[in-house]
């Protein structure tokens, strides 16, 4: 943790070298790189099939290898996200707000929008900053400090707010990437 | 005559994909249904640490040659202890088996094997002179299964509870099976505080296991 720049690098640089399981990885990941670069001049299906088939077989081995700890590492980033959901920090939270702010300014210039997508648009990120506005007020009124996140959640009232504004800051997200795929994928189909 | 084919295909694509998300979505259910009781219980700890922290800065500014315990005061403070949707009175940690749960008062709602680790009606508070702390868990793989990793201590094993801001470190000392008839019988050192976990044998549906553990 407190090596230096140099250190740092020189680190990295002998890190395939340090045993033979690692200059085994190594070689195996070059062999697989040269593979797949070859087979770009020689567009060989068999070889295409053959080699996503060796990919999957070597992660599912280490899948296999490793399954508890791989297991564990997953149940974190389900935790993660889930804290994230039921009880973002206030950088994250307010990064969504950010997020919410963006797009509601976005829309409110952008003219090549239909109405209905405006309106969709404008009722989620309304009721986003409307919460989050609650948000701010309630900490205010109840004198809370924001940085402590134990501080803010034991007010079931802010838990609540928190939990809709995550919920329709979601709607949002997915009602955004769903519009902009179909939206792409229209404008495809229309040039064709 | 492909036209239809095709369409057949991509039909039974779809319900094939829906019935794959269902599936997924039934077997994940109680893994995730476990994970965010965790993620709650973290919240609930940290608030129940931030509680504790919060006191102890109020008590420092109290002038301490008033400080007097009176049954007065124990019966307020019970009182809050009921109308107390979900806070917390203490934690117990076992590190070897990464547990750390809260535990509400004997008399709050929540002190129900289906919401929490539950303080047995006849157990003393850790904080009595010789008691007999009683935690009763389920194990098994619901959600609710608090004591499921408990079947991996062994004797010599640590545990600890902070109660009323005081932590009591306790050792595992006796572990020992009885058939489920409803009640238990607790085999103890009368002299020494001791801390006794319950809960179901694992992988036997007619017995019920019991660990003692004695004060360091």
């Amino acid at each position: 943790m407190d090596l230096s720049i140099i250190e740092q690098i020189m680190t990295f640089i002998t890190l395939p070298f340090q045993s033979f399981l690692t200059i085994e990885i190594l070689l195996i990941f070059i062999i697989l790189y040269i593979f797949l670069l070859y087979n770009e001049k020689r567009q060989s299906k068999k070889v295409k099939v053959t080699l996503t088939a060796l990919i999957i077989f070597f992660f599912s081995l280490l899948v296999f290898y490793f399954s508890d700890d791989i297991i564990n590492v997953l149940s974190e980033i389900i935790k993660t996200i889930m804290r994230c959901f039921y009880f973002p920090n206030i950088v994250f939270y307010i990064l969504t707000v950010i997020i919410s702010l963006i797009i509601l300014i976005y829309t409110v210039l952008k003219e090549k929008i239909t109405k209905l997508n405006k309106i969709i648009t404008y009722t989620f990120t309304i009721i986003h900053l409307f919460l989050f506005t609650n948000f701010i007020t309630l900490a205010i009124t109840n004198n809370l400090s924001l940085i402590d996140s134990a501080n803010i959640y034991q007010h079931d009232q802010m838990f609540v707010i928190v939990l809709f504004s995550q919920i329709i800051f979601i709607l949002l997200i997915i009602y955004k990437l769903i519009y902009h795929f179909c939206y792409i994928r229209h404008e495809k189909l229309k040039n064709k | 005559m492909q036209r239809k084919n095709k369409n057949i295909k991509s039909q039974l694509f779809k319900v094939g994909f829906f019935f794959l998300i269902v599936g997924i979505l039934v077997i994940s259910i109680t893994p995730l249904k476990k994970l965010k009781e965790e993620v709650f219980e973290e919240m609930r700890l940290a608030i129940f640490q931030s509680n504790i922290n919060s006191e102890n800065t109020t008590i420092n500014d109290v002038n301490t040659e008033n400080l007097s315990v009176t049954p007065e005061n124990t019966e307020i403070a019970k009182e809050n202890d009921k109308k107390a949707n979900y806070s917390y009175i203490g934690q117990l940690s076992i590190p070897k088996i990464k547990l750390k749960r809260g535990f509400v008062s004997k008399e709050s709602k929540y002190n129900n094997i289906e919401h929490n680790i539950t303080i047995a009606k006849e157990a003393d508070y850790p904080d009595v002179p010789m008691g007999n702390f009683i935690l009763m868990a389920h194990s098994g793989n619901a959600y609710i299964s608090f004591f499921d990793k408990l079947y991996k201590l062994e004797i010599g094993d640590e545990a600890s509870v902070s109660y009323n801001a005081v932590t009591y470190n306790y050792r595992l000392t006796n572990i020992y099976n009885q058939a489920k008839t409803g009640t238990v019988a607790i085999y103890r050192n009368p002299n020494v505080k001791t801390l006794t976990l319950i809960t179901c044998t694992r992988n036997d549906d007619y017995n019920q296991t019991i660990y003692i553990f004695e004060e360091i």
